[in-house]
């Protein structure tokens, strides 16, 4: 595969190329985090002038929003956009390509091999500094950093699996392998070295394995989550604010469905299960809005970790999702994000499933 | 049709964009081609859409409007922009335009260049710019527009009058003099109200066929709108009724100040006090006022301005009511001694001094004081040069003030009308809509409005009629607004916010889905509700966010 | 004067017997009160008609993870019913329960709102993480004694409305030594429950009176200060940017507020959304723009709607992911905004909600310009 050698660090480089597609006006804007320098303070930035990429930090191991969910709209405008994603934001994105809510029409897609990212509450406790210095050693040497999302550390889809452009920093050197013609097309007249190359199998091989170990060890602290009273406890503090499906890259409804006018109970409803029960929880749904959820996305759960992540009390949100979601879409072999051409599973007939219908 | 980024096809907007010079007007200050080169310097900002921009002498010319006529059709125009004066002025003008081709008149939008531009920035060069952002918001802004289809209603001719009293008959009258059915309703058991003298009009509205006279009854409910109200009545009986109706007419008079009110008057039942209306009827009906023995009064006083303090107005009319009874009773019994105690004398008009003169003329005593109160009897009278004087009188005739008629509050009510800081009906303008209020199709004459002549009740009461026989010609087909406001019954709440701002009566609240929901024909898009809603539950046709924010996106640019 | 309801060892015990002995005698048809989750590290409101499962439940719950308004909303939205509920909640729950039943979401008619001298309450972070703690924190808490401002939620620190509400009914035990808890009415609802629990209410009041004067005597000093740093951290649209640069657009907070009603929030809705080519023209003009965007205007926009209705309850800062002292924000300005109306969020003294009624004073200037100037029914004086 075509590839561009790196001189500088994996981020210099691609700040670099960024800026060069936008003073060229190969794209109109760029999406990527970036991080104002005094404050410290990370966003995701759409930047247009070539001089805000300074303030770009395409590989800053911090996720404010999943920035599949930010491009949705915007990669619907036109513009040539060229953006920065994790892996899982990639796929996330591409899940709601899927769903009508974006295009990869006009987008050039960036993305690394992932080491992870850091929970919010690290972010905004300003550890950041120390940190960041440190996970990059680590991951330069495929090792697992300290303190990362639970979700990062059993993530075994690190590596971006449809992107224009991906990136692999491994110690022997960082590497800007291009996938796509649209990735030459745009890099062509960028500085750099090309090379016949591929990213360095063993370096991925030796992630993956902590990974899977951390996420054998995830799924099993998750097996009391089996069954009615396992969610009912795992659950039952759930406050009801939704904020794990509003920062969700899945859940692209405008309007909640258990926010709707379709969970408004009268009082009929309410004295009824009162006499039944002789007790009920308010606001009621707590457990059927969970269930509701994991069935309408779980299978394209791409396990960011976002809804932990936002969660007030701290409810492993996204380990249950991404443990569930494996399990449903393992049943129909699909891999959500894997190919934007891939059709969602509970969209789609084959003509046996027909058979008793007919 | 072009193919997109997207890979969706969209449709490729055409927009023209019409420059008026309105002579030098704006073409004098604004240097137009230079605006043109702007705007179409600029066009490939605006995805799938072509921009024809050109200039024109007078757009709102008969030549004008035909030339924009031809442009639209030979254009092909799916969007329009005319850049030119006041939507006040010719907005209209050029929805008709529009209205001839197949442009829907709501894919169009005025830009007004002349008075918040030309007219008032002095400097050409900055006007020019000026010129160029307004008309690049609305480029923006008729882009998002959406047509809009009217849907004209078949209207009812007929009218409801609300009083018998002489607003009330004569606006039947005429009403019915142009063949139109109207229905009378007059709480009292008989016609004439309380202007204190038999009217000509009573017999001829008893014998008009086309009025339906309906005594000792009231209006219940009403729901509706101008054109298609139906009214429910009920009569004293307790029987109910609905009529329908295109029109409402307020006629429902006024109410006089109790005497006592002040404090300054008091009197009891036994004493000879009559108020004003009161001895005017009596004098009509007997041709003289006795005491309640039987025997004719030696001296009378008519007491000018009572209640006039604690209303806050003068009742306009009463000073010459007063003058005119006094010389009447001087009339009729010479041997009375009639005297008129005022404090400032109003007599407006050019009959005003006659009334004086005649007072005068015939022998009323005239007493100007610095305030007058009564006692029983007695009046105790403060002259102007600082004496006191105490006067007894065989009877008394307090001139009270008109106030509003107790049903004044609960009809307006019912009609969401406003009432004036004094409690009468509030008219839509006083300048340009004296006799219409803020309900389209609910008009007011007569002393309901506030104090006034016979005289002029008669003329308000014909331009009620006129107001009513020009806006529902039978047969003519009324549109009602089309710019209303939907409500988003997915995402209300029914706090109730927009029930509580809403003027015209238009929202509902429906208790069982908890929502509230609009009457779209009694709507009149005002935005009220629009701006209260905090959950984006609501739009208001033709000025959703999306309009106005990308306008003023545009426009700030 | 108050009824008395005697203790035993124990406050939130004697509260419970209580409400259990209203519900066996038929007094009212159900309890709302707190339970503990399963997992024993959180609160959930539970209604209950079955007297014996008031056994289970906690009077005063150490923390507040859903604010009480949000439950009874969910219970009432839809119309009143005809079952008697008692509801024994925060002041500031009840001050929301208030609020919300001026804007249609709560029907009050059978409700019996009862409140009790709140200690404050435990951040939902903390007790998650150790909820033993924080249930010996919140019982020195509910003991007087003194405990670090950092263990408490901050709203509660500067909380001057931590006792007597607009309810029907409260519970008063400050400064009683924990050996009696006062029953005082605040309604003829709450009148009616002693009277049919025959209990006469003929204790004056006036050690509570003087604690409870004392305590918020405290409590005002400690607003002030908090007030003083707020105002300062938010001066200018650069103050506001930075206490709110860590914002990452949850939303979080409207979700946790009692008074954001709406169903879909306005900043969410369509009408709100830019279309994404407008979004790059922003984008273009500044050079660049942060993603998700309008994080600020939904801030500010979500205080012109609500503040005037902030009960200050904190549930806002207590749900964010970011630690952005919004409550304090919040606060603040809902502080100025309710004095500039002469309106107090959460009063059950008959004020409308001030941007839903007319002053006539107000309407004099425009009287004569506008012709609809007078909207129907709703001015006062």
């Amino acid at each position: 595969m075509n590839s561009i050698v790196m001189k500088q660090d994996a981020s210099t480089a691609i700040r670099e190329l960024l800026a060069y597609l936008l003073s060229s006006s190969r794209v109109d804007a760029v999406l990527t985090m970036r991080q104002v320098p005094e404050t410290g303070s990370c966003d995701l930035g759409l930047i247009t002038d070539p001089s805000g990429m300074v303030e770009a930090e395409p590989f800053l191991p911090v996720m404010t929003a999943n920035a599949g969910q930010a491009l949705s709209s915007i990669s619907m405008s036109g513009k040539r956009i060229a953006a920065v994603l994790k892996p899982c934001e990639l796929r996330g994105f591409t899940e709601r390509v899927k769903r009508e809510q974006g295009s990869f029409d006009n987008l050039l897609t960036i993305s690394s091999i992932c080491g992870g990212v850091f929970p919010l509450e690290k972010v905004i406790s300003g550890d950041l500094e120390k940190l960041v210095p440190r996970y990059i050693e680590k991951t330069a040497r495929a090792e697992a950093p300290r303190g990362l999302r639970e979700t990062c550390k059993a993530c075994e889809e690190f590596v971006p699996m449809n992107a224009d452009i991906s990136v692999s920093v491994t110690e022997h050197g960082s590497l800007m392998h291009l996938h796509s013609d649209r990735a030459e097309e745009y890099t062509e007249g960028f500085e750099g070295e090309r090379i016949e190359a591929r990213a360095d199998q063993s370096h991925i091989d030796r992630m993956m394995k902590s990974r899977s170990a951390a996420k054998g060890k995830l799924f099993q602290s998750l097996e009391k989550s089996s069954g009615l009273d396992g969610l009912v406890d795992l659950f039952g503090k759930c406050v009801g604010c939704h904020g794990c499906s509003r920062v969700c890259p899945i859940c692209y409804c405008q309007h909640c469905d258990f926010e709707s006018i379709n969970f408004d109970y009268n009082q009929p409803y309410f004295q009824e299960s009162l006499e039944a029960r002789g007790a009920l929880r308010l606001p009621p749904d707590t457990i059927l809005f969970q269930l509701g959820r994991l069935t309408h996305m779980s299978f394209s759960c791409v396990g960011c970790g976002m809804c932990s992540d936002v969660c007030p009390v701290s409810i492993p949100v996204a380990g249950i999702f991404k443990k569930t979601g494996e399990r449903t879409a393992g049943l129909f072999d699909y891999v959500p994000g894997r190919d934007s051409e891939e059709p969602i599973p509970v969209m789609v007939f084959k003509e046996e499933e027909l058979g008793d219908i007919g | 049709m072009s193919e997109t980024g997207t890979g969706k096809t969209e449709m490729t907007a055409r927009v023209g964009v019409y420059l008026c010079e309105c002579g030098p007007n704006i073409a004098g200050k604004i240097d137009l081609d230079k605006v043109m080169a702007d705007i179409l310097s600029e066009s490939d900002r605006y995805r799938n859409v072509e921009l024809v921009i050109r200039r024109y002498g007078f757009l709102c010319s008969g030549p004008g409007k035909q030339y924009l006529e031809d442009e639209i059709k030979e254009n092909g125009l799916t969007h329009l922009v005319v850049a030119a004066c006041s939507p006040r002025d010719h907005d209209s003008t050029f929805m008709g335009v529009c209205a001839r081709t197949d442009l829907n008149p709501y894919l169009y939008r005025i830009v007004n260049i002349r008075e918040q531009c030309s007219w008032v920035i002095t400097d050409p060069e900055e006007a020019t710019e000026r010129a160029a952002t307004y008309i690049r918001g609305s480029i923006s802004r008729v882009l998002r527009q959406s047509s809009l289809f009217e849907k004209p209603l078949e209207i009812n001719p007929d009218a409801v009058v609300i009083g018998g009293g002489a607003a009330g008959m004569e606006a039947a009258l005429a009403l019915s003099s142009d063949l139109r059915r109207v229905f009378l309703v007059e709480k009292s058991a008989s016609l004439g109200g309380g202007c204190g003298i038999t009217m000509p009009q009573e017999k001829a509205v008893i014998e008009d066929p086309n009025v339906d006279i309906y005594l000792e009854t009231q209006m219940s409910s009403v729901i509706g709108f101008l054109g298609n109200f139906e009214i429910g009545l009920k009569s004293a009986d307790g029987k109910d009724e609905e009529i329908t109706a295109g029109a409402i007419i307020l006629a429902i008079g006024s109410d006089y100040s109790d005497p006592q009110e002040s404090g300054r008057i008091s009197f009891s039942e036994s004493d000879e006090v009559h108020i004003l209306a009161e001895a005017e009827r009596t004098l009509e009906a007997a041709g003289d006022l006795k005491l309640r023995d039987g025997t004719m009064p030696e001296t009378i006083a008519v007491v000018h301005c009572v209640g006039r303090e604690e209303q806050g107005y003068c009742s306009g009319v009463c000073c010459s009511s007063s003058l005119k009874l006094a010389a009447a009773i001087r009339r009729l019994s010479p041997e009375t001694a009639v005297t008129s105690v005022y404090r400032d004398l109003c007599l407006p008009g050019a009959d005003g001094e006659n009334v004086l003169r005649m007072a005068r003329e015939s022998g009323v005593e005239l007493i100007r004081t610095k305030g007058t109160s009564l006692s029983g009897m007695e009046l105790d009278l403060e002259k102007m040069d600082g004496t006191s004087e105490k006067r007894s009188f065989d009877m008394i005739i307090p001139a009270a003030a008109i106030v509003p008629a107790a049903d004044t509050v609960s009809l307006a009510e019912m009609l969401r009308i406003p009432l004036d800081e004094h409690g009468f009906f509030k008219e839509a303008h006083r300048m340009t809509d004296p006799a219409g209020t803020t309900t389209e199709g609910v008009f007011i004459a007569g002393t309901a409005h506030g104090p006034m002549s016979v005289m002029s009740s008669m003329r308000f009461a014909r331009a009620c009629a006129g107001q009513v026989l020009t806006r529902l010609v039978p047969g003519e087909r009324i549109v009602p607004e089309v710019k209303v406001t939907e409500i988003l019954e997915a995402y209300c709440t029914g706090c109730g916010n927009c029930l509580d701002v809403c003027v015209y009566g238009a929202i509902y609240a429906d208790t069982d889905r908890g929502i509230s929901v609009v009457n779209e024909a009694v709507c009149r898009g005002c935005g009220n509700c629009f701006a209260s809603c905090p959950s984006g539950a609501l739009r208001t046709r033709h000025f959703t966010n999306e309009q106005i924010f990308r306008e003023v996106d545009e426009a700030l640019r | 004067m108050a009824a008395v309801l005697p203790v035993g060892s124990d406050l939130s015990g004697a509260m419970n017997r209580f409400l259990k002995t209203i519900l066996e005698k038929d007094i009212v048809d159900a309890v709302l009160m707190p339970m503990k989750v399963p997992s024993g590290d959180s609160f959930a409101w539970i209604i209950m008609s079955d007297s014996s499962i008031v056994d289970d439940a906690e009077a005063m719950a150490p923390v507040m993870p859903v604010q009480g308004a949000r439950a009874l909303r969910s219970l009432t939205r839809k119309g009143e019913g005809s079952i008697r509920v008692l509801a024994l909640m925060r002041p500031c729950e009840i001050r929301a329960a208030i609020e919300l039943s001026k804007l249609g979401q709560v029907k009050t008619e059978n409700l019996i709102l009862a409140a009790y001298d709140c200690p404050g309450a435990v951040p939902m972070d903390s007790f998650v993480s150790d909820p033993s703690s924080g249930e010996d924190l919140f019982r020195k808490m509910l003991a007087g004694e003194d405990v670090s401002a950092g263990e408490v939620k901050p709203s509660c620190t500067s909380c001057v409305e931590f006792s007597m509400t607009d309810a029907d009914l409260h519970f008063g035990h400050f400064g009683l030594g924990g050996t009696e808890v006062l029953l005082i009415p605040g309604s003829p609802k709450g009148m009616e429950i002693l009277e049919a629990l025959e209990l006469p209410a003929d204790r004056e009041t006036s050690i509570w009176d003087e604690a409870v004067r004392k305590r918020r005597e405290k409590q005002v000093a400690s607003r002030d200060a908090a007030f003083e740093e707020t105002g300062e951290n938010i001066r200018g649209v650069q103050g506001m940017l930075n206490v709110f640069a860590d914002c990452i657009s949850c939303r979080n907070c409207r979700a946790a507020c009692p008074i954001c009603y709406c169903r879909l929030c306005h900043f969410e809705s369509e009408t709100a959304k830019q279309d994404p080519n407008s979004r790059l023209d922003s984008a273009v003009t500044r050079g660049g723009i942060s993603l998700p965007a309008d994080r600020m205007l939904f801030h500010t926009g979500r205080m012109t709607h609500m503040s005037l209705s902030c009960v200050s309850c904190g549930q806002c800062s207590d749900a964010c992911p970011a630690d952005i002292p919004v409550a304090q924000v919040f606060s603040f300005v809902a502080d100025r905004t309710q004095k500039a109306f002469e309106y107090s969020a959460g009063r059950n003294d008959g004020d409308p909600l001030p941007l839903r009624s007319f002053m006539k004073s107000e309407l004099s200037g425009i009287h004569e310009m506008v012709s609809d100037a007078e909207p129907g029914g709703h001015a006062h004086e």
